[in-house]
């Protein structure tokens, strides 16, 4: 495996969306979500003399993020996370209702079950994408969610159109059985 | 007549750029055309039609351009250290 090199100034272009994905889902604040993917860079960037070049540069990243969702629990858990949490909850709302009984979600709400059933198959999704070649997944993710001209993603990654369609048409192949394996028949 | 017939990799790869509205008029009508007579090929579209579904209406959470730019600004700052 060739050696790999950290690019910083390309980051935010090739990753952000897919490190706040991957983030939203399990933190479920924009602006927190937000917030750990500019701290993953940061650190990323701190650590950078760290890195071996043994992975590719989004699992790395990957790698940080997950600390950083780690430790945003452990902050929230604590006694003075708590209370923030309290405080920033009275600071919204004008009501005097149980704050915690209000944050349940009612499951007998389908729309609330559609909701959910959404987001694990978003997630399952994420880690189908996570199991693509990275090529393949950036190319992918900016055809398909950033919805980029094939022209723009042809230019940034040098390639012809016909080889765009044939890397795009690959992703979606291996990401339907990659869903069917994981998803569809899970139950 | 090969100007209308296509193979089946053809018609997989012209399935899955009209996933993404990139075919010609003339294209559409070859994929037509051999989906018309490959089984196959009808149950990929079908697939794929069906995963493109999926895939839209997931709503898909992205960064704005405001925000991705507050991130790059963050990350230069702390280049120039």
């Amino acid at each position: 495996m060739p050696e790999i090199k950290l690019i910083p100034e390309k980051w935010v272009d090739r990753y952000s969306d897919y490190l706040f994905n991957f983030t939203i889902s399990r933190v479920n604040d924009p602006i927190m979500a937000q917030d750990l993917v500019s701290e993953t860079f940061l650190a990323g960037l701190k650590s950078a003399h760290r890195f071996k070049g043994q992975s590719t540069e989004r699992t790395w990243l990957i790698s940080i993020l997950k600390r950083k969702i780690i430790d945003h629990y452990r902050k929230s858990n604590s006694k003075k996370g708590k209370a923030e949490v309290r405080m920033s909850y009275l600071e919204n709302s004008d009501q005097n209702g149980d704050w915690m009984e209000e944050q349940v979600r009612d499951l007998r709400n389908p729309n609330v079950e559609d909701e959910i059933e959404q987001k694990e198959l978003g997630e399952a999704l994420n880690k189908c994408i996570a199991a693509l070649p990275e090529r393949y997944a950036t190319i992918f993710v900016q055809k398909t969610i950033d919805k980029l001209d094939t022209e723009t993603i042809c230019k940034e990654h040098d390639i012809t159109a016909s080889n765009l369609w044939v890397i795009i048409h690959r992703a979606r192949v291996q990401l339907m059985d990659c869903l069917n394996t994981k998803w569809y028949k899970k139950d | 007549m090969s100007k209308f017939f296509i193979s089946c990799d053809e018609a997989s790869i012209l399935s899955t750029r009209d996933q993404y509205n990139d075919l010609s008029p003339k294209e559409k009508f070859r994929h037509k055309l051999h989906n018309g007579h490959c089984i196959g090929c009808r149950s990929f579209n079908k697939k794929s039609r069906l995963f493109s579904r999926t895939l839209n209406g997931l709503g898909w959470v992205k960064l704005s351009n405001p925000q991705k730019n507050s991130i790059k600004e963050k990350l230069k700052a702390a280049m120039k250290k």
